[in-house]
């Protein structure tokens, strides 16, 4: 365990010291800002209320978790095994005593890691936003249901970090990684519009299954079918991503 | 030990395949509260169209601003499918607080109307049988299925919303409801956009003080369903609800709410009766049913005529007189001459188009408007559009190319009455 906790501490380190965490959390405040200018100019504009006080967090997670949070999971998944694996600094990593198996692990951890805290800063900031500039709508249950929502995304995320590191391994060029990743998750988009009733299977859809936490009557055999088949998507990736990480030669 | 973790990756593997796939066929194969709704209405529609014999159909809306009814309306609809005859039975309070109520029957040979304000009943006859569908089934027209895609993925993901429980004998209650938090808010802000302007504009036509008008915060609040669903899979009765806030000029907040009901009733036990004309005031009319059959085209051979008028002196003059001279029409064709005269003294305003012959086929038989092309005196095209109007005794006589007289001050009318004497 000690040894899993070093890699880990490793990796996060490697993340911090990038450039693009930053640029993430900028982003991130940045949708937050243009968000709230944007309902405020609806009010004042429209007459329409647009968002109130817990709406607002909502409407933040409803645009980030199909825009800059994905893009941001690939970002930093591409950066830690291809760009590892193009700077060679990938052999840096792999002399030290520590099993493939747990840096790989420590590797997804770390990324995971890193999308929590995304969540929870957009979080934060956007029920700072939201109570501060709308207008107070905020019972106990909605607030709740919003926090929770946040926590639940991570899942769907994590597994799409699985799945950018399982083409990560595969392919040797972190932009053709990016590329693929990006059409892919396009393409998924415009199928789950046009075969809706198949769009449960696809990672795009479940991106947005907080809203099952949402529905007054919490339809539990939803909820637990989805969560199995984003953890069963999400085991496969995990295994064939290390057995592809495990086999490689540096 | 490198069997081993072969082995064990090979059998989370495994594990994560027969996971995904088992719940994913439970995922496709389950349905939703969302689907049964939709096989509900379906089925209800289709059986209303081709397998009932008789049924009752109520409609009932209701407008209320924090409680208080602003408007509201009922209709009974009793249809006979059998007989092809139809009766409705409706009733409606304004806003300005006019109460209306009227009934109507109609079957293949006639149709009565009658209103509580106008006591007297119009009777319209048929000559020929008319094929009246009396209830058609929407999902069969021919874009309903591309329309059913375009609202399911617009539906999306609030299907989940939808909650279905069975009693135990048979029939379902199906259940929806949406609050603030639940409505994503771009669509929330797309309809209450919608609903504020439509709302406002009624209100400014109405020009009455009992509608509020929304000017600030205005958002969706709520939209709630329910719907009874009986053992036979026939919806009985669907039940929507929906609530606008917002706050007009002076700080009010005003809560809209919209409510609609639909229900079926009297399967196969409805009787639709004829209303019994003895003694009372009644208006006959021969159906002159638009311009679906002229039975006497020759009618219309003749001369009808419209008088030529300018501007002069702050004053209407009349210059001259237009002619339509129908010389030869069927039920295929109509043939003629256009032309003007004009008084000696105003001889100038004769223009080029002053005179042509025309000949034109209606576009579909029995049908009384056809375009026309004809050649005027100087040799050049003339196109145009004539309709020949049962209902109004009038030919409507137009010529696409007449722009040569807007200058002069002639104003144009288009339609031409017989001359008679």
């Amino acid at each position: 365990m000690a040894v899993f906790q070093a890699a880990l501490l490793n990796e996060l380190e490697k993340l911090y010291k990038k450039k693009k965490v930053l640029v993430a959390i900028l982003l991130s405040l940045a949708v937050i800002v243009i968000g709230q200018l944007v309902i405020v100019g609806v009010r004042s504009g429209f007459g329409l209320r647009g968002t109130g006080s817990v709406e607002f967090p909502m409407l933040v997670l409803s645009v980030v978790v199909n825009t800059i949070l994905p893009l941001f999971t690939a970002l930093v998944a591409i950066d830690s095994f291809s760009g590892e694996f193009n700077q060679n600094s990938m052999r840096i990593t792999l002399t030290r005593p520590v099993s493939r198996f747990k840096i790989y692990t420590a590797k997804i951890t770390a990324i995971v890691l890193f999308i929590l805290g995304a969540l929870l800063l957009l979080l934060v900031f956007s029920l700072l936003a939201g109570f501060i500039f709308n207008t107070n709508s905020a019972t106990l249950d909605s607030l709740g249901r919003t926090v929770f929502s946040y926590f639940v995304s991570l899942l769907p995320l994590t597994v799409l970090a699985l799945a950018i590191a399982l083409l990560a391994n595969i392919f040797k060029s972190g932009i053709a990684v990016f590329f693929v990743s990006v059409l892919a998750f396009l393409a998924l988009k415009v199928l789950g519009v046009l075969f809706s009733q198949y769009s449960s299977l696809f990672l795009t859809t479940q991106l947005d299954w907080y809203n099952l936490f949402l529905v007054n009557s919490f339809p539990i055999l939803k909820i637990l079918r989805q969560f199995l088949i984003m953890l069963g998507s999400g085991i496969m990736l995990f295994t064939a991503g290390f057995y592809i990480f495990d086999k490689k030669e540096f | 030990m490198k069997f081993k973790k072969k082995s064990v990756m090979l059998v989370s593997f495994t594990v994560g395949t027969l996971l995904l796939a088992t719940t994913a066929l439970a995922d496709i194969a389950s349905k939703s509260g969302y689907d049964e709704l939709k096989g509900a209405i379906k089925l209800t529609t289709e059986q209303a169209s081709e397998k009932f014999d008789s049924f009752t159909l109520d409609y009932s809306m209701a407008l209320k601003d924090n409680g208080k009814t602003l408007e509201s309306s009922n209709e009974t609809q009793k249809v006979d499918r059998k007989n092809s005859a139809s009766e409705n039975i409706s009733s409606s309070l304004s806003a300005n607080g006019d109460k209306r109520s009227s009934q109507s029957y109609s079957d293949k040979t006639t149709i009565i109307r009658v209103s509580e304000s106008d006591p007297t009943y119009y009777v319209t006859e048929f000559t020929k049988e008319r094929k009246d569908e009396a209830f058609t089934n929407p999902f069969k027209e021919e874009e309903a299925a591309d329309l059913e895609k375009i609202v399911d993925a617009i539906v999306g993901s609030l299907k989940d919303h939808v909650v279905v429980t069975e009693n135990p004998d048979g029939s379902k209650a199906i259940t929806g409801s949406l609050t603030e938090v639940q409505i994503p808010s771009l669509v929330n802000a797309v309809a209450s956009f919608q609903l504020k302007q439509e709302f406002n504009n009624q209100n400014s036509n109405q020009n009455n003080s009992k509608m509020p008008r929304l000017t600030k915060d205005v958002f969706v609040k709520e939209v709630k369903g329910s719907a009874k669903v009986n053992a036979d899979g026939v919806m009985e009765s669907i039940l929507g609800t929906a609530v606008l806030s917002g706050k007009d000029e002076q700080g009010t907040v005003h809560e809209i709410s919209l409510e609609a009901l639909v229900k079926v009733m009297d399967i196969n036990t409805t009787t639709v009766t004829k209303p019994d004309l003895t003694g009372k005031k009644v208006v006959k009319d021969i159906a002159r049913y638009g311009d679906a059959e002229m039975s006497n085209p020759e009618k219309f051979v003749g001369k009808f005529k419209n008088d030529i008028i300018i501007e002069k002196d702050s004053k209407f003059v009349k210059v001259g007189e237009r002619f339509v001279d129908i010389t030869q029409i069927d039920g295929k064709s109509v043939a003629g001459r256009y032309y003007a005269e004009y008084k000696p003294e105003f001889e100038e305003y004769a223009a080029s188009l002053s005179s042509f012959k025309f000949e034109a086929k209606f576009e579909q038989e029995q049908k009384t408007s056809a375009n026309f092309e004809g050649t005027n005196d100087s040799g050049d095209k003339v196109r145009g559009h004539i309709y020949l109007s049962e209902y109004e005794g009038q030919v409507n006589f137009n010529i696409d190319n007449f722009n040569g007289s807007f200058g002069s001050g002639l104003m144009f009318n288009s339609s031409f009455s017989p001359v008679l004497d």
